[in-house]
Protein backbone atom coordinates (compact mmCIF):
# COMPACT_ATOMS: atom_id res chain seq x y z
CA UNK A 1 0.00 0.00 0.00
CA UNK A 2 2.86 2.35 0.81
CA UNK A 3 5.40 1.25 -1.75
CA UNK A 4 5.01 4.39 -3.81
CA UNK A 5 3.91 6.63 -1.02
CA UNK A 6 5.57 10.01 -0.83
CA UNK A 7 5.26 12.44 2.01
CA UNK A 8 5.26 15.54 -0.15
CA UNK A 9 2.76 14.21 -2.68
CA UNK A 10 0.28 11.91 -1.04
CA UNK A 11 -0.36 13.61 2.26
CA UNK A 12 -3.29 15.94 2.72
CA UNK A 13 -4.30 17.90 5.74
CA UNK A 14 -3.98 17.18 9.44
CA UNK A 15 -6.97 17.34 11.77
CA UNK A 16 -7.45 16.80 15.43
CA UNK A 17 -10.09 14.17 16.01
CA UNK A 18 -13.31 15.01 17.77
CA UNK A 19 -13.66 13.23 21.07
CA UNK A 20 -16.52 11.16 19.69
CA UNK A 21 -14.34 10.02 16.78
CA UNK A 22 -11.53 9.25 19.16
CA UNK A 23 -13.85 7.18 21.28
CA UNK A 24 -14.91 5.27 18.21
CA UNK A 25 -11.30 4.58 17.31
CA UNK A 26 -10.49 3.36 20.79
CA UNK A 27 -13.37 0.96 20.74
CA UNK A 28 -12.40 -0.23 17.27
CA UNK A 29 -8.88 -0.94 18.47
CA UNK A 30 -10.24 -2.89 21.40
CA UNK A 31 -12.56 -4.76 19.07
CA UNK A 32 -9.73 -5.75 16.80
CA UNK A 33 -7.02 -6.35 19.39
CA UNK A 34 -8.90 -7.19 22.56
CA UNK A 35 -5.80 -8.56 24.31
CA UNK A 36 -4.01 -5.20 24.47
CA UNK A 37 -6.57 -3.76 26.84
CA UNK A 38 -4.01 -3.16 29.59
CA UNK A 39 -1.64 -1.31 27.31
CA UNK A 40 -4.12 0.81 25.39
CA UNK A 41 -3.67 3.78 27.68
CA UNK A 42 0.05 3.68 27.02
CA UNK A 43 -0.45 3.56 23.29
CA UNK A 44 -3.30 6.04 23.10
CA UNK A 45 -3.51 8.14 26.27
CA UNK A 46 -7.12 9.02 26.95
CA UNK A 47 -6.61 12.70 27.58
CA UNK A 48 -4.36 13.46 24.64
CA UNK A 49 -5.85 14.65 21.40
CA UNK A 50 -5.42 12.37 18.42
CA UNK A 51 -4.30 13.65 15.05
CA UNK A 52 -5.84 12.31 11.89
CA UNK A 53 -3.89 12.77 8.69
CA UNK A 54 -5.84 12.38 5.48
CA UNK A 55 -3.83 10.99 2.59
CA UNK A 56 -4.54 10.02 -0.98
CA UNK A 57 -6.39 6.84 -1.81
CA UNK A 58 -8.59 7.30 1.25
CA UNK A 59 -5.81 6.41 3.62
CA UNK A 60 -5.99 7.86 7.10
CA UNK A 61 -3.10 7.93 9.53
CA UNK A 62 -3.69 8.23 13.25
CA UNK A 63 -0.94 10.00 15.15
CA UNK A 64 -0.40 10.83 18.78
CA UNK A 65 0.40 14.25 20.13
CA UNK A 66 4.14 14.07 19.42
CA UNK A 67 3.41 13.23 15.80
CA UNK A 68 4.32 9.56 15.73
CA UNK A 69 2.18 7.48 13.46
CA UNK A 70 0.35 4.82 15.46
CA UNK A 71 -2.28 3.30 13.22
CA UNK A 72 -3.48 3.62 9.66
CA UNK A 73 -6.47 2.49 7.69
CA UNK A 74 -7.93 2.67 4.25
CA UNK A 75 -11.52 3.84 3.91
CA UNK A 76 -13.43 2.24 6.76
CA UNK A 77 -11.24 -0.84 6.80
CA UNK A 78 -9.51 -2.36 9.79
CA UNK A 79 -6.85 -0.43 11.67
CA UNK A 80 -3.30 -1.53 11.02
CA UNK A 81 -0.62 -0.66 13.58
CA UNK A 82 2.44 1.02 12.13
CA UNK A 83 5.74 -0.85 12.29
CA UNK A 84 7.23 1.60 14.74
CA UNK A 85 4.36 0.95 17.13
CA UNK A 86 4.63 -2.77 16.49
CA UNK A 87 8.31 -2.69 17.42
CA UNK A 88 7.40 -1.14 20.73
CA UNK A 89 4.52 -3.49 21.44
CA UNK A 90 5.23 -6.66 19.46
CA UNK A 91 2.29 -8.54 20.94
CA UNK A 92 -0.36 -6.48 19.18
CA UNK A 93 -0.45 -8.82 16.22
CA UNK A 94 -0.02 -12.58 15.81
CA UNK A 95 3.41 -13.36 14.40
CA UNK A 96 4.14 -15.06 11.10
CA UNK A 97 7.78 -15.92 10.66
CA UNK A 98 9.24 -16.19 7.17
CA UNK A 99 12.48 -17.99 6.30
CA UNK A 100 15.76 -16.22 5.64
CA UNK A 101 15.51 -16.31 1.88
CA UNK A 102 12.31 -14.32 1.87
CA UNK A 103 13.61 -11.34 3.84
CA UNK A 104 15.09 -9.42 0.93
CA UNK A 105 11.96 -9.76 -1.13
CA UNK A 106 9.67 -8.72 1.67
CA UNK A 107 11.89 -5.70 2.29
CA UNK A 108 11.40 -4.59 -1.28
CA UNK A 109 7.66 -4.86 -0.91
CA UNK A 110 6.79 -8.33 -2.22
CA UNK A 111 3.78 -10.16 -0.89
CA UNK A 112 4.55 -13.20 1.21
CA UNK A 113 4.27 -16.41 -0.76
CA UNK A 114 3.15 -19.62 0.88
CA UNK A 115 6.46 -21.52 0.54
CA UNK A 116 8.18 -18.77 2.52
CA UNK A 117 5.82 -19.55 5.38
CA UNK A 118 5.96 -23.34 5.27
CA UNK A 119 9.68 -24.01 4.85
CA UNK A 120 11.81 -25.25 7.78
CA UNK A 121 12.95 -21.79 8.82
CA UNK A 122 9.44 -20.42 8.98
CA UNK A 123 6.76 -20.60 11.61
CA UNK A 124 3.14 -19.56 11.67
CA UNK A 125 0.53 -18.61 14.19
CA UNK A 126 -2.82 -20.20 13.56
CA UNK A 127 -4.98 -17.51 12.00
CA UNK A 128 -7.98 -17.21 9.71
CA UNK A 129 -8.28 -15.52 6.37
CA UNK A 130 -8.33 -11.69 6.28
CA UNK A 131 -6.44 -11.14 9.50
CA UNK A 132 -3.74 -8.61 10.22
CA UNK A 133 -0.43 -10.24 11.08
CA UNK A 134 3.12 -9.18 11.89
CA UNK A 135 5.75 -10.58 9.54
CA UNK A 136 8.80 -11.67 11.50
CA UNK A 137 11.94 -13.24 10.06
CA UNK A 138 14.07 -16.24 10.84
CA UNK A 139 16.92 -15.22 13.14
CA UNK A 140 15.63 -11.68 13.67
CA UNK A 141 13.89 -10.20 16.66
CA UNK A 142 11.82 -7.46 15.18
CA UNK A 143 8.98 -7.33 12.71
CA UNK A 144 9.83 -6.37 9.16
CA UNK A 145 6.35 -5.97 7.73
CA UNK A 146 2.66 -5.78 8.51
CA UNK A 147 0.54 -8.11 6.43
CA UNK A 148 -3.03 -9.12 5.72
CA UNK A 149 -3.64 -12.84 5.32
CA UNK A 150 -5.18 -13.97 2.05
CA UNK A 151 -5.61 -17.57 3.20
CA UNK A 152 -6.07 -19.26 6.52
CA UNK A 153 -3.10 -21.06 8.00
CA UNK A 154 -4.49 -24.46 7.01
CA UNK A 155 -4.97 -23.33 3.46
CA UNK A 156 -1.39 -22.03 3.29
CA UNK A 157 -0.15 -25.42 4.47
CA UNK A 158 -2.29 -27.43 2.08
CA UNK A 159 -1.99 -25.27 -1.04
CA UNK A 160 1.58 -24.10 -0.52
CA UNK A 161 1.42 -21.94 -3.61
CA UNK A 162 0.79 -18.31 -4.43
CA UNK A 163 0.32 -15.32 -2.17
CA UNK A 164 -0.36 -16.23 1.45
CA UNK A 165 -0.10 -12.83 3.08
CA UNK A 166 -0.43 -9.44 1.44
CA UNK A 167 2.35 -7.02 2.28
CA UNK A 168 0.71 -3.84 3.53
CA UNK A 169 3.52 -1.92 5.18
CA UNK A 170 7.22 -2.85 5.32
CA UNK A 171 10.50 -1.44 6.55
CA UNK A 172 11.71 1.62 4.65
CA UNK A 173 8.57 2.08 2.60
CA UNK A 174 6.88 5.44 2.17
CA UNK A 175 5.08 5.31 5.49
CA UNK A 176 8.16 4.22 7.41
CA UNK A 177 10.13 7.11 5.96
CA UNK A 178 7.63 9.74 7.07
CA UNK A 179 8.77 12.36 9.48
CA UNK A 180 6.83 13.28 12.55
CA UNK A 181 3.52 14.89 11.80
CA UNK A 182 3.18 18.43 12.97
CA UNK B 1 8.53 -41.59 9.26
CA UNK B 2 5.86 -40.55 11.65
CA UNK B 3 8.10 -37.87 13.07
CA UNK B 4 8.86 -36.48 9.63
CA UNK B 5 5.22 -36.27 8.68
CA UNK B 6 4.27 -34.51 11.85
CA UNK B 7 3.42 -30.89 11.15
CA UNK B 8 5.45 -28.16 12.70
CA UNK B 9 3.97 -26.70 15.87
CA UNK B 10 2.21 -23.39 15.45
CA UNK B 11 3.42 -20.33 17.24
CA UNK B 12 1.30 -19.29 20.14
CA UNK B 13 -0.59 -16.05 19.62
CA UNK B 14 1.72 -13.32 20.79
CA UNK B 15 1.20 -12.09 24.33
CA UNK B 16 3.11 -9.62 26.47
CA UNK B 17 6.15 -11.39 27.87
CA UNK B 18 6.26 -11.46 31.65
CA UNK B 19 9.14 -9.46 33.05
CA UNK B 20 9.51 -7.34 29.92
CA UNK B 21 8.70 -3.70 30.21
CA UNK B 22 6.77 -2.20 27.35
CA UNK B 23 7.19 -0.15 25.23
CA UNK B 24 10.36 -1.81 23.99
CA UNK B 25 13.12 0.44 22.77
CA UNK B 26 14.32 -0.66 19.38
CA UNK B 27 17.55 0.94 18.18
CA UNK B 28 17.33 2.15 14.59
CA UNK B 29 20.29 2.58 12.29
CA UNK B 30 21.19 6.18 11.59
CA UNK B 31 22.18 5.44 8.02
CA UNK B 32 19.23 3.49 6.68
CA UNK B 33 16.71 3.92 9.48
CA UNK B 34 15.75 0.28 10.01
CA UNK B 35 16.31 -1.86 13.11
CA UNK B 36 20.02 -2.61 13.08
CA UNK B 37 19.56 -6.31 12.48
CA UNK B 38 18.12 -5.55 9.04
CA UNK B 39 20.97 -3.27 7.90
CA UNK B 40 22.65 -6.13 6.10
CA UNK B 41 19.78 -6.24 3.66
CA UNK B 42 20.43 -2.73 2.44
CA UNK B 43 23.00 -1.60 -0.09
CA UNK B 44 25.04 0.65 2.20
CA UNK B 45 25.88 -2.00 4.78
CA UNK B 46 29.47 -0.78 5.14
CA UNK B 47 28.29 2.71 6.00
CA UNK B 48 25.79 1.30 8.46
CA UNK B 49 28.54 -0.65 10.17
CA UNK B 50 30.66 2.44 10.47
CA UNK B 51 27.74 4.30 11.96
CA UNK B 52 27.07 1.48 14.38
CA UNK B 53 30.66 1.37 15.52
CA UNK B 54 30.57 5.05 16.21
CA UNK B 55 27.19 5.38 17.87
CA UNK B 56 26.34 2.03 19.42
CA UNK B 57 29.65 0.27 20.11
CA UNK B 58 27.94 -2.36 22.30
CA UNK B 59 25.68 -3.49 19.50
CA UNK B 60 28.59 -3.48 17.11
CA UNK B 61 30.55 -5.83 19.37
CA UNK B 62 27.59 -8.16 19.52
CA UNK B 63 27.43 -8.20 15.77
CA UNK B 64 31.10 -9.11 15.56
CA UNK B 65 30.66 -11.98 18.01
CA UNK B 66 27.79 -13.33 15.95
CA UNK B 67 29.89 -13.13 12.80
CA UNK B 68 32.82 -14.92 14.42
CA UNK B 69 30.68 -17.81 15.57
CA UNK B 70 29.26 -18.30 12.12
CA UNK B 71 32.65 -18.10 10.50
CA UNK B 72 33.87 -20.98 12.60
CA UNK B 73 31.65 -23.17 10.55
CA UNK B 74 34.04 -22.35 7.74
CA UNK B 75 33.45 -24.22 4.55
CA UNK B 76 29.71 -24.29 4.75
CA UNK B 77 29.67 -20.56 5.23
CA UNK B 78 31.75 -19.72 2.18
CA UNK B 79 29.54 -21.95 0.12
CA UNK B 80 26.60 -20.03 1.39
CA UNK B 81 28.21 -16.79 0.40
CA UNK B 82 28.83 -17.96 -3.13
CA UNK B 83 25.25 -18.94 -3.38
CA UNK B 84 24.24 -15.54 -2.13
CA UNK B 85 26.29 -13.80 -4.78
CA UNK B 86 24.79 -15.92 -7.46
CA UNK B 87 21.35 -15.09 -6.22
CA UNK B 88 22.14 -11.40 -6.33
CA UNK B 89 23.27 -11.68 -9.93
CA UNK B 90 20.11 -13.39 -10.92
CA UNK B 91 18.06 -10.77 -9.23
CA UNK B 92 19.42 -7.91 -11.32
CA UNK B 93 17.26 -9.15 -14.14
CA UNK B 94 13.70 -7.91 -14.10
CA UNK B 95 13.45 -4.84 -11.96
CA UNK B 96 15.00 -3.72 -8.76
CA UNK B 97 15.25 -6.08 -5.86
CA UNK B 98 17.23 -3.80 -3.63
CA UNK B 99 15.77 -0.58 -2.46
CA UNK B 100 17.93 2.44 -2.79
CA UNK B 101 17.98 4.46 0.35
CA UNK B 102 17.09 8.06 -0.16
CA UNK B 103 19.96 10.41 -0.63
CA UNK B 104 20.26 13.02 2.02
CA UNK B 105 20.46 16.53 0.68
CA UNK B 106 23.61 18.27 1.80
CA UNK B 107 23.14 21.78 3.16
CA UNK B 108 23.97 24.08 0.31
CA UNK B 109 24.15 27.43 2.03
CA UNK B 110 21.52 30.09 2.17
CA UNK B 111 21.05 32.73 -0.46
CA UNK B 112 19.40 36.08 0.05
CA UNK B 113 18.04 38.44 -2.54
CA UNK B 114 16.04 41.61 -2.48
CA UNK B 115 13.52 42.49 -5.10
CA UNK B 116 11.75 45.76 -5.75
CA UNK B 117 8.00 45.77 -5.67
CA UNK B 118 6.28 48.85 -6.98
CA UNK B 119 9.01 51.48 -7.18
CA UNK B 120 9.88 52.02 -3.54
CA UNK B 121 9.05 48.83 -1.67
CA UNK B 122 11.28 45.80 -1.29
CA UNK B 123 10.90 42.14 -0.50
CA UNK B 124 13.57 39.71 0.71
CA UNK B 125 13.86 36.28 -0.86
CA UNK B 126 15.45 33.48 1.21
CA UNK B 127 16.48 30.31 -0.57
CA UNK B 128 18.09 27.20 0.90
CA UNK B 129 16.48 26.77 4.30
CA UNK B 130 14.94 23.42 3.40
CA UNK B 131 18.35 21.90 2.73
CA UNK B 132 19.07 22.33 6.45
CA UNK B 133 15.93 20.34 7.19
CA UNK B 134 14.15 23.38 8.49
CA UNK B 135 10.40 23.38 8.16
CA UNK B 136 9.57 26.19 5.79
CA UNK B 137 6.16 26.84 7.26
CA UNK B 138 7.61 27.24 10.70
CA UNK B 139 10.39 29.48 9.44
CA UNK B 140 8.02 31.68 7.53
CA UNK B 141 5.83 32.14 10.59
CA UNK B 142 8.89 32.98 12.63
CA UNK B 143 9.99 35.68 10.19
CA UNK B 144 6.53 37.16 10.03
CA UNK B 145 6.46 37.44 13.81
CA UNK B 146 9.99 38.68 14.16
CA UNK B 147 9.83 41.44 11.57
CA UNK B 148 6.08 42.06 11.96
CA UNK B 149 5.52 41.78 8.26
CA UNK B 150 4.08 39.40 5.71
CA UNK B 151 6.01 36.27 4.90
CA UNK B 152 5.09 33.49 2.52
CA UNK B 153 6.43 30.30 1.03
CA UNK B 154 6.93 31.04 -2.63
CA UNK B 155 8.37 27.79 -3.94
CA UNK B 156 9.81 24.45 -2.99
CA UNK B 157 12.65 26.02 -1.05
CA UNK B 158 11.91 29.72 -1.10
CA UNK B 159 10.50 32.18 1.38
CA UNK B 160 9.51 35.74 0.52
CA UNK B 161 9.57 38.23 3.35
CA UNK B 162 8.02 41.63 2.80
CA UNK B 163 10.38 44.51 3.48
CA UNK B 164 14.15 44.66 3.26
CA UNK B 165 15.34 42.57 6.20
CA UNK B 166 18.51 41.18 4.70
CA UNK B 167 20.82 42.69 7.27
CA UNK B 168 18.80 41.36 10.18
CA UNK B 169 18.73 37.89 8.69
CA UNK B 170 22.51 37.59 8.93
CA UNK B 171 22.21 37.78 12.72
CA UNK B 172 18.90 36.06 13.25
CA UNK B 173 19.35 32.93 11.15
CA UNK B 174 22.39 31.54 13.00
CA UNK B 175 20.82 32.51 16.29
CA UNK B 176 17.54 30.73 15.68
CA UNK B 177 18.95 27.62 13.97
CA UNK B 178 22.27 26.54 15.38
CA UNK B 179 23.23 24.47 12.34
CA UNK B 180 23.50 27.58 10.19
CA UNK B 181 26.82 29.39 10.31
CA UNK B 182 26.99 33.03 9.43
CA UNK B 183 29.46 32.24 6.65
CA UNK B 184 26.92 29.95 4.97
CA UNK B 185 24.67 32.89 4.27
CA UNK B 186 25.27 34.47 0.93
CA UNK B 187 24.10 37.91 -0.12
CA UNK B 188 23.28 37.78 -3.81
CA UNK B 189 22.26 41.37 -4.19
CA UNK B 190 19.21 42.39 -6.14
CA UNK B 191 17.14 40.08 -8.23
CA UNK B 192 16.18 41.23 -11.71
Amino acid sequence: MFKKFDESENVGNVNIAKSSVQKGIRSQILDQFSHIDDYLDQILPKKEPLKIVKCHEHIELLCNQTGEILFFRQRDGPLFPSLKLLHKFPFILPHMQVDKGAIRFVLSGANIMCPGLTSPGAQMTKVDKDQIVAIMAEGKQHALAVGFTKMSTEEILSKNKGVGVDNIHFLNDGLWGMKQIK
Amino acid sequence: MAAAAEPKPFLEPAVPQPGVKYPLKVPYCGECGVPIEYCENYPNYEKCKAWLEKNLPDEFEKLKVDKASTEEEGAADSKDREEGEEKKKRQTRGGKAMIKTKKKIEPQGIKLWTQTRGKKKKVTIVVGLASYEIDLKEASKFFAGKFSCGSSIAGEDEIVIQGDVKDDLFDILPEKWKIIEEDDIDDCGEKK
